[in-house]
């Protein structure tokens, strides 16, 4: 990680003073353990090139890490890409410069713009070429940016994902280094990146006179501050519009969970079991059926059943809301908690397992358990033709979808025993040639309820 | 008069004050005949809980008398629960307790008839019955008279009560007049059997008594000129019970055993069928079904044939062999009970104990409750066995015998068309001989039942609070509730069938120190010190690949794929979490490939299996590894150099002289990072078609009917090499024997020249599959990686002196115990799918590998 400083012309070397870097010396002092070094390659009366890098210690680097379980964690590019521990460990070798705060026979030169040129590598961003550019552009910069030739004995990738990135401009020092300070953490795409509420008023400080007139000082603010809570401190009004869900997905779930609701209305069970509830958007709706006593919300995963049980507790006040049980399950193994249900749901589950473990799944289910009625909804494929989807399916999960035929045939080998009289419906917006976008098969067994 | 006291159990006094009790206890003891521990007294537990033995009220004020009166009273209580406390623990740990005091009233011996039929051991009572004039002369001589009044009340209340003492479920009841004639003489415990020169333990025989013939002749029995089958070594054969009704002759079954026993050649115990035909020979109400109806048209012909005399003398005769048999019979080595053998289970509480509830446990299980079809259902009592003491059962038909935490079933359901099997010990071993025929002939075929049952979902509340695996090379391996969840979420997100799932390859930990030697962190001597110095002498070191871990499970047929996991499919190969290797289209063209080059060497016939499991490694590693290739290993390289070489270049430009240690810095530094560019390619390259796909199998786990964890290393080598000849995907697996010093360093030549090479390294292993060091299991391979190969573990700057002095104090502890827990239970799941037992059972190993895998150790190790 370095940063190069480049400048000619007349009095260059007032640049020197402005970073308060003798040219004969070699500086060098240690950070948390990491070696923080500092040399001009040139420094005369016309030209300067002065760098900046830092030599880490890896393994200090390694110390108390959440995910010190994971390979990754050990091998990474923390050690080499500018990054904010890269701008943290040089802020106080470069502090005279960053703050303007030079010997007062220099302080002239603190405003003073010279024809810098910084170079700052290498760069590991998921921006592309062009977003780096717009990043540092408005400033007045001339970006330049390169990238290592590649060549593996195989096939691996199409270009380098290190890059080197060359700032031309008339700027002051000063504010050259704001630049960097800011925009380094921005573009760097590291996920563990730590954020405390200082990093705010480092953002106003160092973005003073030029970041909010930024054309990105959204996406610059929502990067440097990368966790919503503090986002959130910033730009309350705009907090949550994030990911903005296509509009006609959210109506097509809750349709589905309106037509569930409303056919579980119908058969009146006082028992119900929501397999694979996951986070329980659709649990939660069961809640409020009349009538209801019981409801397992049955999810193998932890994370899912937590964010269920977290929105179960927000209606537990509810009047009238039948509080569901959270049940560590799964569809794979036998679970006597189940058996004899009034109804048990299987809604947008199946196609995200494998095809070949279904029929024993589903056995266990209509023949062990023997609910009262099992419901299954599934996407009908022939709707994916609407959404001009070609071969992929409506969810990278998803293992397959069926088309009507498909399904209706699979329901009926379900009911080998004959057990249950099959009833199909279609929800959402129904189309002539492709019928409804999401299908469902109600399984009612013999002689069970109403 | 000669009074048995009984093995265990309460010997119970009955008299008044001055009958001469602690008189006969105390002379028992004198004699030897009794020890003074078993004599528990009130007397004694007063003293012990209030310092007083008696209190005299007799010539006190009346409101004096009245507060001893209470003080007494208050201490007999404390006394008493003391003393019944004291009794229930030596009935518990089957001692006498001969109970001293003067038990006139009924409810106090009642009391302790309840108090041993809880803790199942037998009570008998003494009943002291002396003349009152003869207690009042005794009392006179007292130090501490208990006064006239008290002991005529006394006298009065026990000459009312005696009588009734007989009926109070007493074993037996001695009425005492004279001590002085009194022969005493102790009882064993009828339940123990010296075990001798061995026993031979048989299944439910159901009358097949053909097969039980041929299992004998088989076992060594021979006939000698009375019709009786001995062995030559003096062994005996034991009989689980259950060996009438279903089956062809249970009549001639029954007097086999009936002459056996009374020769004293051969046991059985009690069983629900014995115990149905016993009642029914003793002339009671039964109705008679399950193929008892058998057993009584058996008669019914012997009848006719012989007579109505004969059919009633046998029918007596086999009647008392019946009801003799025990509940169950505990086998002792030199006194020490080492097996128990009981027909449908046993608690460990009830071991060596007698009463109608052991008696019922031991004749039906556990049983709990009735299932839909009206069949009791049959809890697992064997999960809460814990003592080391073997228990050997049947009544349950398995498939195969069946051993679940140190117990064993052994009824193979013979009369089902299973077998019919003997366990001999303490050889530990086990002979069978099949059944000519389905003799049941039911509908309901409990073997069949079995098999249709095997591959039932396993039930989720065996794990969900965190479980055990009872492992035979390991012992019990414990896993945590935390841990099970993830692996829960595992499977049922994204592993293959759990029918499909049998082994998870253990992790496998590094050398257990680091390397002694300056500028490696690993090396080949601290593995083979680590083998030698626990007595290991042949060592094999195999080449490790780098590529990914996989399991190959290959069938002959979709048939045989059928048959053992209920998936039409000809093969699966999987990662060693559990998930698909290949997306289904390249699987299949893989496993098409492989199971046909198997075909074309004839191999399923010529091992005589139906299927392969493998433990391989498939290259390479970019087949699998690409994305994560991409996005660490190359991406780190690449930003590595940039920088590193950048700012070489920024140094050599400088004119400073002081910066040429920085230049010798990065000099070093960029051709690290290029060192560990390069040493990531070795392990890949491109992958155009199958054939660019190697897989190298370096264990054969198991054949349809067998394992090969008894089979050396060179074994599964030579395996290996048959699987890579004319194999366009297998490949052979480089290796070295070492067995002394020249050998060693031979192979340390071989591993400095292929990890200078880049190549990961070497896997060293005791030649013998299972390693042990008084007992305790060896780690079953040890990883010894390349100095190259590490940069892309430990960071491309690892070997700098600085950062390896710090490396090197890493510990591999709870690595090598996870090793060890995870080879056992790979073992284990592996050895119960070949058993026949539920995949519920042999997913219990694989989920807690699984789990295991979960619970967090340092991924560099």
């Amino acid at each position: 990680m370095q940063l190069t400083i480049q400048a000619s012309g007349k009095n260059v070397k007032a640049i020197s003073y402005l970073l308060a870097k003798n040219p004969n010396n070699l500086y060098e002092r240690k950070q948390k353990g990491h070696l923080v070094r500092f040399f001009y390659s040139k420094c005369t009366d016309t030209e300067l090139d002065a760098t900046i890098f830092v030599t880490p210690d890896p393994l200090e680097l390694l110390q108390n890490k959440s995910n010190s379980y994971d390979i990754t964690h050990y091998i990474n590019d923390r050690e080499f890409a500018v990054s904010s521990i890269f701008t943290s460990l040089i802020r106080s070798a470069l502090g005279t410069a960053l703050n303007g705060l030079p010997k007062e026979e220099y302080a002239e030169w603190v405003d003073h713009r010279f024809p810098f040129r910084f170079e700052i590598g290498p760069v590991a961003s998921a921006l592309s070429d062009q977003q780096l550019k717009d990043l540092f552009e408005p400033m007045g910069y001339e970006v330049a940016i390169s990238r290592p030739e590649i060549d593996y004995s195989f096939h691996l990738k199409d270009r380098s994902s290190a890059r080197t990135l060359s700032l031309s401009g008339m700027q002051t020092l000063q504010n050259g280094l704001r630049h960097l300070f800011v925009l380094i953490p921005v573009i760097d795409n590291y996920k563990h990146y730590f954020i405390d509420e200082k990093e705010i008023e480092k953002l106003e400080r160092y973005g003073e006179g030029w970041l909010d007139s930024h054309p990105l000082r959204d996406f610059i603010y929502r990067q440097a501050l990368r966790f919503k809570e503090l986002y959130s401190l910033v730009e309350p009004a705009e907090a949550s519009s994030t990911e903005a869900q296509p509009v006609k997905k959210v109506r097509l779930n809750d349709l589905r969970y309106e037509k569930i609701v409303e056919l579980l209305e119908g058969l009146k069970p006082k028992s119900v079991v929501d397999f694979g509830s996951g986070e329980g958007k659709l649990t939660a709706k069961l809640g409020f059926i009349n009538g209801i006593q019981e409801i397992l919300a049955v999810e193998p995963s932890e994370s899912a059943a937590l964010k269920a049980l977290e929105r179960f507790n927000k209606l537990r006040e509810k009047e009238q809301f039948v509080m569901p049980e959270t049940v560590w399950g799964s569809l794979f193994y036998f679970d006597e908690r189940l058996k004899g249900k009034d109804a048990i749901i299987l809604c947008e589950v199946i196609e995200h397992i494998d095809e070949q473990r279904l029929p024993k799944a589903l056995d266990t289910i209509l023949h062990d358990y023997r609910p009262g009625a099992l419901v299954v909804s599934t996407p009908n494929r022939e709707y994916n033709e609407m959404y001009d989807m070609e071969d992929q399916f409506r969810h990278a999960d998803h293992r397959f979808e069926w088309t009507r035929a498909e399904f209706a045939a699979w329901c009926g080998e379900r009911n080998h025993q004959n057990l249950y009289d099959l009833e199909f419906h279609g929800i959402g917006e129904e189309q002539a040639l492709h019928g409804h976008p999401t299908q469902l098969c109600i399984f009612k067994r013999k002689g069970a309820l109403a | 008069m000669n009074i048995g006291l009984p093995h265990a159990g309460i010997v119970l006094l009955v008299g008044p004050s001055n009958s001469g009790k602690s008189t006969l206890m105390n002379k028992l003891i004198n004699e030897g005949t009794i020890l003074p521990s078993e004599v528990i007294g009130s007397d004694q537990f007063r003293i012990l809980v209030s310092d007083k033995e008696f209190i005299d009220w007799s010539n006190r004020p009346q409101d004096e008398a009245a507060g001893l009166i209470d003080e007494y009273a208050a201490i007999s209580e404390e006394a008493f629960s003391m003393m019944d406390a004291l009794i229930e623990a030596r009935c518990r740990l089957n001692k006498v307790s001969i109970v001293d005091a003067t038990h006139l009233h009924s409810d106090a011996r009642k009391r302790y008839v309840a108090l041993a039929e809880k803790n199942h051991v037998p009570i008998i009572s003494l009943v002291f019955d002396i003349p009152e004039a003869e207690l009042l002369r005794r009392d006179e001589q007292r130090d501490f008279p208990r006064g006239k009044r008290r002991i005529k009340q006394q006298a009065q209340v026990f000459n009312r009560e005696k009588r009734w003492i007989k009926k109070e479920g007493f074993a037996s009841v001695y009425s005492i007049k004279d001590t002085a004639t009194l022969e005493f003489f102790r009882r064993e415990n009828p339940l123990e059997k010296e075990i001798g020169p061995g026993i031979d333990l048989i299944g439910d025989i159901h009358g097949c008594f053909e097969e039980l013939l041929e299992l004998l002749h088989k076992l060594d029995y021979r006939k000698n000129e009375d019709g009786l089958f001995v062995h030559p070594q003096g062994r005996k054969f034991v009989s689980v019970g259950d060996i009438m009704s279903r089956g062809p002759a249970s009549l001639e079954t029954m007097r086999f055993f009936q002459r056996h026993i009374n020769q004293e050649l051969a046991y059985m115990v009690d069983s629900n069928h014995g115990w149905k035909i016993a009642r029914w020979l003793d002339g009671r109400n039964v109705v008679l079904s399950h193929g008892d109806e058998k057993v009584e048209a058996e008669f019914l012909s012997f009848e006719n044939e012989a007579g109505s005399e004969p059919a009633l003398q046998l029918k007596g005769e086999l009647k008392e062999i019946l009801l003799q048999a025990p509940s169950h019979l505990v086998f002792t080595a030199n006194g020490v009970p080492v097996l128990v053998c009981a027909h449908a289970g046993i608690k460990d509480e009830f071991i060596g104990k007698q009463s109608a509830a052991v008696r019922d446990f031991c004749r039906y299980g556990d049983t709990g409750g009735f299932d839909l079809q009206g069949k009791p259902v049959r809890k697992d009592w064997t999960a809460s066995h814990t003592s080391r003491t073997l228990i050997v059962w049947g009544h349950d038909p398995k498939p195969r015998p069946l051993l679940v935490n140190n117990t064993i079933n052994i009824d193979q359901g013979a009369v089902f068309g299973g077998q019919l099997t003997a366990y001999r010990f303490p050889e530990r071993d086990f002979v069978a001989v099949a059944a000519k025929e389905n003799y049941a002939g039911t509908a309901e075929n409990p073997l069949q039942e079995w098999k249709k049952n095997r591959l039932n979902p396993p039930n989720i509340a065996k794990f969900l609070n965190g479980y055990s695996v009872l492992t035979e090379e390991l012992g019990e391996v414990k896993v945590q509730q935390e841990n099970v969840k993830p692996a829960i979420d595992n499977v049922s997100h994204f592993t293959v069938p759990i029918e499909q799932l049998l082994y998870i390859p253990p992790t496998m930990s590094p050398t257990p120190k680091p390397s002694s030697l300056d500028g490696y962190l690993e090396h080949p001597k601290e593995a083979i010190d680590y083998y030698r110095s626990n007595g290991i002498d042949t060592l094999i070191a195999e080449k490790k690949h780098m590529g990914s871990r996989a399991v190959l499970l290959l069938f002959e047929n979709p048939e045989a794929a059928l048959k053992h996991t209920g998936i039409d499919t000809i093969g699966i190969i999987h990662t060693r979490t559990g998930k698909r290797f290949f997306d289904t289209e390249v699987e299949q063209q893989v496993v098409r490939q492989l199971i046909s080059e198997l075909q074309e060497k004839d191999y399923f016939r010529k091992h005589d299996t139906e299927f392969v499991l493998l433990d391989a490694e498939i290259m390479p590693w970019n087949l699998k590894a690409k994305q994560l290739i991409s996005a660490q290993y190359a991406h780190v390289a690449e930003n590595a150099i940039l920088d590193r070489s950048a700012i070489k270049n920024k140094l050599a430009q400088a004119a400073n002289e002081d910066i040429q240690p920085w230049l010798s810095e990065y000099e070093q530094k960029l051709e690290n990072a290029q060192t560990f560019r390069d040493v990531f390619q070795k392990y890949c390259w491109e992958v155009d078609s199958l054939e660019s796909i190697q897989i190298a199998p370096f264990h054969v786990l198991a054949h349809s009917k067998e394992t090969f964890f008894d089979k050396p290393h060179t074994w599964h080598m030579e395996m290996n090499r048959e699987f890579a000849e004319q194999s366009e995907l297998f490949v052979a697996t480089e290796f070295k024997l070492i067995t002394d010093e020249a050998s060693e360093d031979e192979m340390i030549a071989w591993w400095n020249e292929m990890t200078e090479d880049g190549h990961e390294g070497i896997v060293i292993k005791p030649n013998s599959y299972l390693a042990r060091k008084a007992g305790k299991l060896l780690q079953p391979a040890i990883k010894v990686r390349g100095r190259k190969y590490l940069s892309i573990i430990y960071g491309m700057d690892y070997l700098e002196p600085e950062n390896l002095a710090r490396l090197k104090s890493r510990n591999t502890g709870k690595k090598q115990k996870m090793a060890l827990k995870e080879f056992a239970l790979g073992l284990e799941g592996i050895t119960r799918f070949l058993n026949g037992e539920s995949i519920e059972r042999v997913h219990e190993c694989v989920l807690a590998t699984l789990a295991l895998e979960s619970d967090p150790v340092d991924p560099r190790l």
